[in-house]
């Protein structure tokens, strides 16, 4: 009768407890429903969900969110590219206005040798920028590339390198994300405006005088402001020459700047422009010569 | 999709060293670290956990189809908790100074993430004795975890192993090892040696 | 008095002394997992003390009434069919299941609700939600607080119960904001390889449990504090 009785109770009590609960739970589906606003979904659905935040929103969801209430321009998405700001266009009826492919650039081209440490690296710390910049005497410029690659591990794209100790960009993976502008522990790398293949930056952020800065960097800016003298859209500022990406027409304007600076402060990162492949086009690129001998000493692989 | 299923015997043998859910999957680690402080309380554990995942493990994939996407979890949680009850009241009734001493453990193996995670990978998605050999080759790896780390800790924490005195008198006993921090640390340096074991075989074939 | 002095033995048990993670080892994916960023760690801490209270109240409420022995709605249910006085109709084998089912709903009931009317609440901290419904900490919660409904003479009522959940959210929050601040530390370490991640978390966790392992007594004192600001 005991274990009758007991058994019957579980079973209704559970029953109940089953059915009360799909009830509450069903009525608060209905109750607390959520309306997501279709647009967001569609919008949601375009973009490339990688979730970067290189468009300033948390999320891609927090961009479609934004685009749909008008809040945001369409084109700030870099991953998306082109296609993806037709798309948002289409989905908004906007005017679709392209954006400018904003890149990563490097304010710094100097080598690890380059960089003239002070002494001796005794720095033997964690090899990670973050941690470098923590402790002085890493190097001698206090304000150029550590080269130890944390923008290296942030890039999701395999866009950036540790090349001699210094980070370069490579410019057929770089999407635009600001992710190793963000990791940066020296804020060395921005985002500029490709209006074209390629572009002249700035690759130095050292603000320091002539003599300062000579002594730490053979290719570092001197501020000797040469180039803000010969051309219209270059300025000074905290001792580093600034250039107007907004105004930024095309290279020539500034050949005068380039030919004037006494230093290696001003390149050009980016595509290898036509003009530049025709002039190489002819030279032929010498073979790779392979080691045609096995050591037996060791494993090391021999490259010519 | 079912042709790259790993088969029965794959899931058996992945369970216990390549796949092993205490050291390579870093789950279920609340009874590894609680009841870990010796032998037999372990194996006691281990032996429970094995019961429900094993029998949840059949019982998920003999209803596999039924089951609708977003009510999975409530389902497979509603199984395992009713195979821990069933766990629970045997031993509370066979081994009554085993679960006291257990205690709220037993009833924790509900919320053991091991067994979700296998009912949801595996049982789910696999037939009967794929399923059946997956919980006990899993299981296998969670007792051998088990067993390692209180092993450990049984003969540096108390000089005894599964009761029996094994270190010589004059041996001081590292009270810290039966106590909470020692569970964290012996767990942690063991992790680290399984990691470099690891390593190194890979690095030397 | 004494009922307060019993509420602050129990929270200061709960959260220091007895440490959820660190004596229990109870709700330990979250503090491995959810422990690299001191703000997402606090947001964890306040979804699973918010989850932990809901859970104690439900627990408390269903185990008082129906699950432990000489309940009061199955002792009348049994004397309605005509059942003998006294024998004892005993439903504790149903709290498991009973626990899980409750916690699991209500959980799910929360995250709508907040989600419809404080979508900012929902994005801080509404995303843990799902992933700690039948945490280790929230079933050792309602463990304890059946444990301590077993004796019919010393029964816990619910500001007990309340305060033992609200005390062990606290002691996971206070963890797992420590951890997570050594964590963001540990970045810059140079760890040896096969420790990093799990090895040397569960490491540094030891050496936290030892530490509060010096709170031991702390509840006493604070008992006795009390007893002399009465007298």
């Amino acid at each position: 009768m005991t274990v009758f009785f007991t058994l019957t109770l579980s079973a209704v009590l559970l029953l109940l407890l089953t059915v009360a609960m799909a009830l509450v739970l069903g009525w608060a589906n209905q109750a607390f429903h959520v309306a997501v606003d279709p647009l967001v979904e569609a919008i949601d659905r375009v973009l490339p969900g990688a979730n970067c935040g290189g468009c300033g929103y948390v999320g891609c969801n927090e961009y479609a969110v934004a685009v749909a209430e008008g809040k945001a321009a369409l084109n700030l998405c870099a991953p998306g590219g082109v296609s993806c700001i037709e798309a948002l266009a289409e989905l908004t009826g906007q005017e679709a206005t392209p954006a400018l492919p904003y890149r990563a650039v490097v304010h710094c081209a100097a080598t690890r040798d380059q960089r003239l440490p002070q002494q001796k690296p005794l720095y033997l710390g964690e090899p990670t920028c973050a941690a470098a910049n923590l402790v002085a005497g890493f190097q001698g410029c206090t304000y150029g590339c550590l080269g130890l690659g944390d923008c290296v591990r942030a890039c999701e794209y395999d866009a950036i390198h540790s090349i001699d100790g210094v980070a370069v960009v490579d410019y057929d993976n770089c999407i635009g994300c600001k992710a190793c502008a963000a990791v940066c522990p020296r804020n060395i790398i921005s985002m500029v405006p490709f209006k074209a293949d390629r572009m002249l930056v700035v690759a130095c952020s050292n603000p320091d005088n002539a003599a300062a800065t000579r002594a730490v960097c053979p290719i570092g800016c001197i501020s000797c402001s040469m180039c803000a003298k010969k051309s219209d859209l270059m300025q000074m500022e905290n001792s580093l020459p600034i250039i107007d990406y907004n105004a930024y027409q095309d290279e020539n304007d500034f050949a005068l700047a380039l030919e004037k600076c006494p230093r290696e402060s001003l390149i050009f990162v980016g595509k290898p422009s036509p003009s530049d492949l025709e002039k190489v086009a002819d030279e032929e690129l010498p073979e790779r010569v392979e080691a045609d001998f096995q050591t037996t000493v060791d494993k090391t692989e021999w490259w010519g | 999709m079912v042709a790259t299923s790993p088969t029965a015997f794959e899931r058996f043998l992945n369970g216990i060293i390549p796949e092993n859910p205490v050291y390579r999957q870093l789950l279920g680690m609340c009874p590894v670290l609680a009841v870990t402080g010796a032998m037999k309380p372990a194996l006691t554990m281990a032996a429970a956990t094995a019961f429900v995942l094993i029998c949840a493990n059949v019982l998920v994939s003999l209803i596999r189809s039924l089951l609708k996407p977003h009510l999975r979890i409530l389902v497979f949680t509603m199984t395992i908790a009713t195979f821990v009850t069933i766990a629970d009241r045997f031993l509370a009734a066979y081994l009554y100074e085993m679960s006291k001493e257990l205690g709220p453990y037993v009833p924790l193996i509900i919320a053991n993430c091991l067994i979700i995670s296998r009912c949801e990978i595996c049982a789910s998605k696999q037939s009967v004795g794929v399923a059946l050999a997956d919980g006990v080759g899993m299981s296998l790896g969670f007792a051998l975890a088990l067993a390692s780390i209180a092993s450990v800790r049984e003969i540096l924490g108390s000089g005894t192993w599964f009761g029996l005195t094994v270190l010589p008198s004059f041996w001081p006993t590292w009270g810290i090892m039966v106590l909470p921090p020692g569970a964290f640390l012996v767990l942690g340096l063991l992790l680290g040696l399984v990691e470099w074991i690891g390593h190194r075989r890979a690095t030397s074939t | 008095m004494d009922n307060v002095a019993l509420l602050v033995q129990i929270f200061f048990g709960a959260a220091l002394i007895n440490n959820f993670v660190l004596h229990y080892f109870v709700g330990i994916c979250p503090f491995l997992g959810v422990s690299r960023r001191i703000d997402m760690a606090f947001g964890m801490g306040c979804a699973v003390t918010f989850v932990i209270s809901i859970a104690a109240l439900l627990s408390w409420t269903f185990t008082y009434y129906i699950l432990r022995p000489e309940a009061p709605l199955p002792s009348w249910l049994w004397r309605l069919a005509g059942g003998d006085p006294e024998v004892q109709i005993d439903l504790s084998v149903l709290s498991y299941i009973m626990y899980i089912f409750v916690i699991a709903s209500s959980v799910q009931f929360v995250e709508m609700y907040v989600r419809r009317f404080f979508p900012p609440l929902y994005k801080s901290f509404g995303v843990f939600l799902p992933l700690i419904t039948t945490n280790c900490a929230i079933l050792f919660a309602c463990l304890e607080i059946m444990k301590h409904l077993q004796d019919p003479m010393h029964l816990w009522g619910l500001a007990e119960a309340l305060t033992l959940a609200i005390g062990g959210g606290v002691g996971f929050t206070l963890a797992i904001v420590l951890m997570a601040g050594i964590r963001e530390e540990l970045e810059l370490c140079d760890i040896p390889k096969p420790l990093q991640g799990a090895g040397i978390t569960l490491i540094v966790a030891g050496i936290m449990a030892m530490a509060f392992m010096g709170f031991t007594g702390v509840d006493q004192g604070i008992q006795n504090f009390l007893n002399a600001m009465i007298e």
